[in-house]
C-alpha cells in the first residue's frame, strides 16, 4: 500500500517539477501575472506533496512495513521508534528523498523571499532548480527507489547499522544536508544570474541569507560528526581526515570563501565572476562529495552503502553541472578592473580566498590522488593525516595572522596605524605561549608558532570588541571562536596523555601517577544488543582523586555486530576517555585509557564559530 | 623602541629553548600513527587492538632498537607491505603531484593577489 503511494507522490512531483519548468519558460515569453500565479500555486503543491512523500516513507518505517525493500534492509521491529524514524535517512534512497526536500523547500522560500528582484531573475533560478530537483527525482525513482517492494514479504528487518544507532548520527545527515544541498540554491541564483544580467551589489544580497544558512548548518553538521566520530569509534581522535570527513570539509571551505567575497561584492561591487566561480564551486563540490561517498571508490570508516550504478548516474549528472556552468561561464565572462589597494579589506578577504583554495585544493588532491594512482599505475597509496598536518598546519600560522589583520582594514584605503599594538599583542602572545610550555609541557616549534598565532588572533579579536570604529558584532564572534578552536586544538594535541595495558577481572595496575583497578564486569540485556560493562576504578595517586569509569563490549542482535563504547567522563579542563576489548582466549581485557584536555571547549569553539554566522544572518534579515 | 624589539626576539626564542635542546629521540606513537592497519577500516595501526596492529607495534619497537631510523623503518615497511601502509605518502616521482600541487595553488593565488594590488598602484 505504501509503495504505491510513494510511487504515485514521486510520480506527481516529476511531473509538476516538469510542470514548474514549462510554465516558467512560458512566462518568460509573455511574462503575464496568471501564469506567474501559476508557478508560484505549483511551486506550493510540489513542496507539500515532497513532504508528504518524505512522511509516507517514515510512518512505512514506523509501521516497520518490510514489504518495502528499503525499510526491510534497515529497520528491525526491536528498534527503539527513534531509530527508526532516523533509519529513513540512515539509508542511500531515504537520504537522497531527503535530499529532494531540501531542493525543493529551497526552492520554494528562494522564491517567496525574493521579490524584491527582477522577475526573470527569479524565474530562471526557479528553473535551473527544478532541473535539478527533476534529475534527482528521476534518480530516486529509476535507481535508488525507496518505495521498491520485496515479495514475498518479510516478516523482519535486517536492522539498522548499530553505529549507526546513535543520537548524534541521527541528526548528522540532516543538518548537513541542509549545508550540501542548500549550497544548491547559489548554484541556480549564479547561472541564473548571468543570464539574466544581473551582476550588481543586489545579486549579492539576494543570495546572502542563503550562504549564511548553508554555512551554518554545515559547520554543525561537520560538528556533529565528529563528535559522533570521538566517542563512537572509540580512538579517542574527533578528525581523521578520512575521505568522507574531506567530502564534507570541501564545500565547507568552499563556502567560507564565498561568505567573505559576496562582501566585496555587496559593498564594493566587485569581484562578481570570482563570486560566481565560488557559487558555482561549493554546490558542484557538495555533489561530487555524494558521488565519492555513494560510489563507494574511497575506502573510508564511515562507508555503509554503496553501488557503483548510483556512482555511474551521479557522474553523468556532475558532468553535464560542470560542463554547463563552464559553458555558460566562458559565454558571459568579461575582464574587469578589479583593483585593490594592498591595505584594503578587499585585499583582505581575497587573501582568506586565496588561503581557503589552498585548503581545498589540498584536501581535494589528498582524497582523490589515490584514486587516480590506483588507476593509472596500480600502486595503491594512502593518503592521510600525517600528509594534510605537515601541508596544511604551517599555512594556517600564517592564516591566523592575516585572520587577525585584516578585520582592521578598512574598505578602499587605510593606513598601518596599530602597527605599535600589534607589536604589543604579538609580546603577549609568545609570553602566553612561553608560559605555557615552560611550567607544563615543551612541545614542537611547530606547536609553539600555531600557538603564538591562534593567541595572537584572540587578542587581536578580543581587543575589537573595545573599538567603536569597524564594529562587526559577528564577524568578531567568529574569528575569535576560530582562534579558540586552534587554541584548544594545538593544547588537546599536546597535552594528550594515552595509556594502554592489559587488565583481568579485580587486578590492579599501577601506571605512574595512576591506579588502574577492573572492580566489576557486569552483564547487561537490552531489547536491540547485549553488553558487557567494566567498572574501572582510576585513582590519581597524587590528588587522591577517584573516578569511575564504564566502559562496554555490545553485542548487537540484528545485524550481529560487536561494538566496543567508549566511557567518557567530560569535566571543564579535561575529558578522561577509556576504551575496552576483549583479547581473544584470554581472561584479559585491553584497556585504552586516555586524557584529552579541553575537548569540550573544541565543541564550543565550532558552536560560537557558527553563532557568528546566526547573528550575521539575523542582522541581514533586519536590514533587508 | 630597539630595545624593546630586542627584548620580545629574545622571548621569541626563549620559546623554543626546550625544543632546541630536546634529545633526538625516535617518536613511537608518531611511527604507530603514519601506518595503517591493513586489516580494518580506515584505522591507523595506533588507534587498532587487531592482532596485526599489535604485531606491527612490535616489529616496528624492534627495528628502534636496532637502531633503524624512522625513515628507515618506513622504507622497510613499505617493501614488505607496499606504499599502502603509509598514511605519509613518500616523495618520489609518482607522488611529486601530490606534494607539490597544493603549493603551487598557494603560490599562484599569491600572484594574481599581487598582481591585482600592483595593477592599483600603478595607476596612483
Amino acid at each position: 500500500m505504501l509503495s504505491n503511494v510513494g510511487n504515485f507522490l514521486l510520480c506527481l512531483n516529476i511531473f509538476l517539477s516538469s510542470l514548474i519548468i514549462h510554465y516558467s519558460f512560458k512566462f518568460l515569453k509573455s511574462s503575464s501575472a496568471v501564469i506567474f500565479r501559476n508557478v508560484y500555486q505549483i511551486t506550493v503543491i510540489q513542496s507539500t506533496l515532497v513532504l508528504i512523500c518524505f512522511f509516507t516513507l517514515v510512518s512505512a518505517f514506523l509501521i516497520s512495513d518490510f514489504s518495502l525493500i528499503t525499510v526491510y534492509q534497515n529497520s528491525h521491529t526491536l528498534k527503539p521508534i527513534f531509530y527508526k524514524i532516523s533509519g529513513t535517512w540512515g539509508n542511500h534512497e531515504g537520504s537522497l528523498l531527503l535530499w529532494v526536500i531540501v531542493l525543493t523547500i529551497f526552492s520554494f522560500l528562494f522564491l517567496i523571499s525574493s521579490k524584491n528582484h527582477p522577475k526573470n531573475y527569479r524565474i530562471y533560478t526557479l528553473i535551473i532548480q527544478n532541473f535539478l530537483i527533476l534529475g534527482f527525482l528521476l534518480f530516486i525513482f529509476f535507481n535508488s527507489n525507496p518505495f521498491s517492494i520485496v515479495i514475498p514479504t518479510p516478516s523482519e528487518g535486517l536492522g539498522l547499522n548499530p553505529i549507526l544507532q546513535d543520537p548524534a548520527l541521527a541528526i548528522h545527515p540532516p543538518l548537513l544536508y541542509v549545508g550540501f544541498v542548500g549550497s544548491s540554491i547559489y548554484f541556480s541564483a549564479a547561472l541564473a544570474s548571468m543570464i539574466t544580467d544581473y551582476s550588481d551589489k543586489s545579486f549579492a544580497q539576494s543570495i546572502k541569507s542563503w550562504v549564511l544558512i548553508s554555512w551554518i548548518f554545515q559547520t554543525l553538521g561537520i560538528l556533529v560528526g565528529s563528535i559522533w566520530a570521538y566517542y563512537e569509534l572509540g580512538w579517542g581522535g574527533f578528525w581523521f581526515w578520512d575521505p568522507v570527513e574531506n567530502a564534507s570539509l570541501l564545500p565547507w571551505f568552499a563556502m567560507t570563501a564565498l561568505l567573505h567575497s559576496l562582501l566585496v561584492l555587496e559593498k564594493r561591487n566587485t569581484l562578481y565572476f570570482w563570486t560566481i566561480v565560488l557559487c558555482l564551486l561549493t554546490f558542484t563540490l557538495s555533489v561530487t562529495g555524494t558521488f565519492l561517498v555513494r560510489s563507494g571508490i574511497l575506502n573510508s570508516v564511515h562507508t555503509f552503502a554503496n553501488d557503483p550504478s548510483r556512482g555511474i548516474f551521479i557522474l553523468i549528472f556532475l558532468s553535464l553541472m560542470i560542463i554547463g556552468s563552464i559553458c555558460l561561464l566562458f559565454n558571459k565572462y568579461k575582464p574587469t578592473k578589479d583593483n585593490f589597494n594592498s591595505n584594503s579589506k578587499e585585499t583582505f578577504i581575497l587573501i582568506n580566498n586565496w588561503f581557503m583554495m589552498f585548503y581545498l585544493a589540498t584536501v581535494l588532491l589528498g582524497t582523490l590522488y589515490p584514486i587516480f594512482t590506483d588507476a593509472l599505475s596500480e600502486n595503491k597509496i594512502s593518503v592521510g593525516p600525517p600528509f594534510y598536518n605537515s601541508v596544511i598546519i604551517p599555512v594556517v600560522i600564517i592564516f591566523l595572522f592575516f585572520m587577525a589583520f585584516g578585520p582592521q582594514a578598512r574598505w578602499i584605503k587605510s593606513k598601518f596605524s596599530n602597527y605599535r599594538i600589534s607589536l604589543l599583542i604579538i609580546t603577549g602572545a609568545i609570553l602566553i605561549n612561553f608560559i605555557i610550555s615552560f611550567f607544563f609541557k615543551s612541545y614542537s616549534l611547530i606547536s609553539n608558532l600555531i600557538m603564538i598565532s591562534s593567541v595572537f588572533l584572540i587578542i587581536s579579536s578580543f581587543l575589537d570588541i573595545f573599538k567603536k570604529s569597524n564594529y562587526n558584532f559577528s564577524r568578531i564572534i567568529s574569528h575569535l571562536s576560530f582562534g579558540f578552536l586552534i587554541f584548544f586544538i594545538g593544547l588537546n594535541h599536546n597535552f594528550s596523555i594515552e595509556k594502554d595495558f592489559n587488565l583481568k577481572l579485580g587486578q590492579t595496575k599501577k601506571i605512574e601517577n595512576y591506579n588502574f583497578i577492573l572492580e566489576d564486569l557486569k552483564l547487561d540485556q537490552k531489547s536491540n544488543y547485549k553488553s558487557v560493562i567494566g567498572e574501572l576504578y582510576i585513582k590519581n595517586l597524587v590528588t587522591d582523586e577517584k573516578k569511575i569509569l564504564k566502559p562496554e563490549i555490545r553485542i548487537y542482535n540484528n545485524p550481529s555486530t560487536l561494538t566496543y563504547e567508549a566511557s567518557i567522563k567530560t569535566s571543564f579542563f579535561r575529558d578522561y576517555y577509556i576504551t575496552m576489548s576483549n583479547i581473544d582466549r584470554s581472561e584479559y581485557y585491553n584497556i585504552k585509557y586516555q586524557e584529552k584536555p579541553f575537548m569540550i571547549w573544541i565543541w564550543i569553539s565550532v558552536v560560537t564559530l557558527s553563532l557568528g554566522g546566526c547573528l550575521s544572518l539575523f542582522r541581514n534579515a533586519k536590514n533587508n | 623602541m630597539m630595545i624593546k624589539k630586542k627584548l620580545i626576539l629574545v622571548l621569541f626564542f626563549l620559546n623554543f629553548y626546550h625544543f632546541a635542546f630536546s634529545n633526538e629521540k625516535i617518536d613511537e606513537s608518531k611511527i604507530h600513527k603514519n601506518l595503517r592497519c591493513l586489516v580494518c577500516q580506515g584505522q591507523s595501526v595506533a588507534d587498532s587492538n587487531s592482532d596485526f596492529a599489535l604485531t606491527l607495534k612490535i616489529v616496528v619497537k624492534d627495528l628502534i632498537n636496532k637502531g633503524k631510523s624512522e625513515d628507515e623503518i618506513y622504507e622497510f615497511l613499505s617493501d614488505k607491505y607496499g606504499d599502502w601502509i603509509l598514511y605519509k605518502p613518500k616523495l618520489n616521482l609518482g607522488n611529486s603531484l601530490l606534494w607539490i600541487l597544493p603549493y603551487l595553488v598557494l603560490l599562484i593565488g599569491g600572484l594574481i593577489i599581487l598582481y591585482l594590488i600592483r595593477k592599483n598602484d600603478k595607476k596612483i
